[in-house]
């Protein structure tokens, strides 16, 4: 068990006022079997109001609005979390993990690329659930180059695997649709990973009655290095950050996010290649 | 009766006055049209009706328990009454409705079930409408202007009063309410069933609203009013699809939505009929195991029959459509609104070769029915009487209780060969009388 | 019920201004079809000036044709009562359907005459069903302040026409106290300084033609 004290916060300019601005954002880690989380700070400026639910996938989701004109928008949210080492979390599984989802249909790049990772699963005989997404999170962060800018946040895991190259969302998706063509459940994670950077996504496969998380971008399993933000089917179902305003302006968005390791009352950062 | 086809013409004109129309779009324009209406009516008997009505409660009902069971516990899936792909891959399956229990448990206020009459004399149910099922209006403003035109055909026959929609819609949504007023809410007027939006709104006494009249505040739903007042809104009948209901939950894109306003639902502060989700239980590839619901959530056998339908998906009906697909009719899965239907008779053999291996290769996009030999019904073409095919679409509402309304919408199709009845390709409507048990 | 949205209290003001417009400038043809019998050719060209429409006509015939049932002509009286229409048909739910069909039905008539040629004749239906309309209307609507706030779009569009076409003190004063009256009973907000200032010049001003655009910008600008 690690203590992990984060910090995530947005700040957008708008080149002009909006109005009537609505958010829904996932940036507030719930508790779970593998989590457990104190916040300090949580705040959404300016709102006229925001309320905490959860969503339909079982996250939080902090949402509200400011009607008023304004042309600066921030959120912060502050934290201490209890994590656990790598493990398979228990709970029950909906079955739409199992199918393709918007972002993660079965196209011809998907079969091809999922075809080779079961070769490679007989070739080294992998055979159960772990061993076989493992092998795929190895083939896939070795045949799938990491490079930001080449893909954006509607790019499917088919048009990531035509590309070759991607972020952390596109590893998430290609190893999540990989899964569910191998006929094992998986979901799309966000998160936050330690040091600083950028929110960051992963997979995570059901196997023995629970979930289990693996990083494809980085190459490693989720351990206590890892605080989760939202899961479901695909990025669609877990943005971290979600609005609609009136006007028309242009946006300028500062993000930063930090998580570091609490030890014996001290700070340490831990090397970390966060965001993705 | 003779009276009332006599003044065909005059009943039209009527209509034409109070704007009886409906919206399509040819080649991205707008137009509005009168929906044709011929006078001679469809005639259900007392005990005909007493039977249908049984059937389509039994129906609604069971579709209810499912989308109950479907965004609960899924009994039905873990019991493997009907396979979970069928369920979980539909577009009308919204996982972001996981977890909520709408008002009063009800999903389908407002059921419009699509049944034809076979030459047998039996109905067969075609679809279910459990999203947001049109045409009420059209048969009650009819009845209104045919009771003006021709009183003594109403004298001389013992029908139903069937202007009692409003009230029973009122009903079913005072039942939901959580506390507010009730406001239907309509994508615009440039919609193609805006005229029953607004009429609707008129007969029910509901606030008709576009997307900027509603906001969401402190997870409340409100009507803007222009002095600056707001009105907390207890139940909204929207009549926007889910996909556009909610920006921030569904289609980001979606300009005629209410941000938030799933939040709003999902604490139990509105009710939001129908439901968000229902897509799931009227989804074609659905409709196969609706017999199955009735008996698993019910322990009833069903009392109104489907058409006779396959499923490629299973294998033993892969083989009987491969072998029969001529004689079939194909409905793609995804489709609505007549579109995606095909009749195996009027392919060439090439195009039948071509369809088995879509099939093939994508079974479970398809449903393949017999065609139901189905009374023909008489429809006057100026002095001539023709025979035109028709269907009938049933009213169910779901409140305190559950009951069917005595009419229902009979559109009739435009061409005697064509076997579509939809309103957006053309054919008008009929009344529905139904009769009472008192003759006269 | 007591509440309107901000939508539909722009639609009442502007149903109220379109059926107004299309009522009086269609009696106002009456004067001038009746006047082209005798006048040279192209007494038209002083109505637009009058009206501030831009006179794009060529003779009388044509004019008859384009400013009556003009569709593509956007200052026609078609195209007025179709944005009468276009507003008309958004508020079924506070006029109820039996007002609605009287607009509806000055529509349909209009577009069934446009081949006529007597257009009078059936024009004449056009006017009847717009006075019905506003019948209908102080019967059958039931908020009080859907009926005032449709009276202000009534009254502010006729005291707009009757000062272009210089109607007598006399009748702008009747049609001013119409809309003060209605006004004060709505929750509009509005420039108290336009309506004053509009009240000086009817009331007080000896030459009113000096102020008659002043006049005109108090009106146009009494809501914005």
């Amino acid at each position: 068990m690690k203590k992990l004290r984060f910090e995530y916060s947005m700040e957008l300019k708008f080149s002009s006022p909006v109005s009537s601005h609505y958010f829904a954002l996932h940036c507030v880690p719930g508790d779970s079997l593998r989590q457990k989380v104190v916040m300090t700070e949580c705040r959404v400026r300016p709102s006229d109001y925001a309320s905490e639910l959860e969503d339909g996938f079982g996250n939080l989701k902090l949402s509200g609005c400011c009607a008023a004109p304004h042309d600066f928008f921030s959120y912060c949210v502050k934290g201490m979390v209890e994590t656990e080492g790598m493990g398979v979390w228990k709970g029950p599984l909906h079955p739409m993990y199992r199918y393709p989802s918007a972002y993660t249909r079965f196209e011809p790049e998907v079969v091809r690329f999922a075809r080779k990772v079961l070769e490679v699963c007989r070739k080294e005989s992998a055979e159960t659930t772990m061993e076989k997404a493992v092998c795929a999170m190895h083939y896939l962060h070795a045949h799938f180059e990491y490079m930001p800018g080449a893909t954006d946040i509607r790019t499917t895991a088919a048009q990531a695997l035509r590309l070759g190259k991607g972020v952390c969302q596109d590893y998430a998706h290609i190893m999540t649709a990989v899964m569910r063509y191998m006929k094992i459940p998986a979901r799309y994670v966000t998160g936050l990973m330690i040091g600083e950077g950028a929110t960051h996504a992963w997979t995570e496969v059901y196997t023995d009655g629970g979930w289990y998380g693996l990083d494809p971008t980085n190459d490693l399993h989720i351990d206590e290095y890892y605080i989760n933000l939202a899961h479901g089917r695909d990025y669609g179902d877990c943005i971290v950050d979600r609005g609609i305003f009136l006007g028309n302006a242009s946006q300028e968005q500062k993000i930063y996010v930090n998580v570091e390791e609490i030890k014996d009352g001290r700070n340490s950062c831990v090397n970390g290649t966060a965001g993705g | 009766m003779r009276e009332l086809i006599e003044h065909t013409e005059g009943i039209n004109r009527l209509m034409a006055r109070y704007g009886v129309k409906f919206g399509i779009y040819k080649g991205g324009e707008f137009h509005e049209q009168l929906f044709p209406f011929d006078a001679i009516p469809r005639v259900i008997t007392h005990e005909d009706f007493q039977q249908l009505e049984k059937g389509l409660i039994q129906r609604v009902d069971a579709l209810n328990l499912f989308l109950n069971d479907i965004y609960g516990e899924k009994k039905i899936i873990h019991d493997g009454v009907i396979p979970e792909e069928f369920v979980f891959l539909s577009s009308g399956y919204l996982p972001q409705c996981e977890g909520i229990t709408p008002p009063k448990k009800i999903y389908s206020h407002i059921s419009g079930i699509d049944l034809v009459l076979g030459k047998d004399g039996e109905w067969y149910i075609l679809e279910d409408n459990l999203r947001i099922p049109s045409g009420a209006s059209y048969p009650m403003i009819a009845r209104e202007i045919c009771r003006r035109v021709s009183p003594a055909t109403f004298g001389n026959n013992s029908v139903v009063d069937n202007r009692n929609y409003a009230s029973m819609l009122r009903e079913t949504l005072d039942w939901v309410n959580t506390g507010g007023i009730p406001v239907i809410m309509t994508p615009g007027r440039y919609n193609a069933a805006y005229f029953e939006h607004s009429y609707l709104a008129e007969r029910t006494g509901s606030e008709l609203a576009a997307c900027t009249d509603l906001f969401v505040e402190d997870n409340h739903l409100y009507y803007r009013d222009y002095r600056g007042k707001k009105q907390k809104v207890g139940v909204i009948y929207r009549r926007i699809s889910d996909d556009y209901l909610d920006p921030m939950t569904f289609l980001p894109e979606s300009l005629i939505g209410i941000p938030n306003i799933m939040d709003v639902y999902r604490s139990g502060n509105v009710a939001v009929v129908n439901a968000p989700g229902n897509g799931v239980a009227d989804d074609k590839g659905i409709y196969y195991f609706v017999p199955r619901m009735i008996r698993y959530y019910l322990g009833q056998e069903p009392i109104l029959k489907n058409a006779p339908t396959y499923l490629p998906f299973y294998e033993d009906d892969r083989k009987y459509v491969m072998e029969h697909l001529e004689k079939l009719v194909i409905k793609d899965v995804a489709e609505a609104g007549g579109y995606g239907v095909i009749f195996g008779n009027e392919l060439s053999r090439e195009k039948l070769s071509d369809l088995k291996k879509i099939i093939e290769k994508e079974p479970r996009r398809f449903i393949a029915q017999e065609v139901i030999d189905f009374q023909d019904m008489e429809v006057m073409d100026g002095e001539e009487k023709v025979l035109r095919k028709t269907d009938l679409r049933a009213f169910v509402l779901s409140g305190e209780k559950t009951r069917v309304w005595p009419s229902g919408l009979t559109r009739f199709s435009r061409n005697a060969d064509s076997f579509v009845v939809k309103s957006s390709q053309g054919g008008g409507f009929k009344d529905t009388w139904v009769l009472s048990q008192w003759k006269k | 019920m007591g509440v309107i949205s901000m939508e539909k209290v722009d639609h009442l003001y502007w149903l109220g201004r379109y059926t107004e417009r299309v009522y009086t400038t269609l009696r106002m043809f009456f004067h001038i079809y009746d006047k082209m019998i005798e006048q040279p050719e192209g007494i038209y060209a002083k109505y637009c000036e009058r009206l501030n429409i831009p006179d794009i006509y060529t003779s009388n015939r044509q004019f008859v044709k384009s400013y009556l049932f003009g569709e593509d002509n956007l200052d026609s009286v078609y195209s007025n009562m179709k944005r009468a229409y276009d507003n008309a048909v958004v508020l079924r739910d506070e006029l109820s359907s039996t007002v609605l069909s009287y607009v509806q039905l000055a529509l349909d008539t209009f577009e069934s005459c446009r081949k006529t040629t007597a257009p009078l004749l059936e024009l004449q239906q056009v006017i009847d069903y717009l006075l019905a309309f506003w019948g209908g209307a102080d019967d059958y609507v039931e908020q009080e302040d859907c009926r005032n706030i449709l009276k202000c779009g009534k009254y502010v569009e006729r005291l707009d026409l009757y000062i272009r076409l210089n109607y007598h003190t006399k009748y702008l004063e009747k049609e001013y106290r119409k809309l003060c009256n209605r006004l004060e009973k709505t929750n509009l907000s509005y420039k108290r300084e336009n309506l004053e200032r509009l009240e000086e010049i009817i009331l007080r001003e000896e030459d009113q033609k000096s102020c008659y655009k002043e006049a005109l910008e108090c009106l146009g600008g009494l809501f914005t």
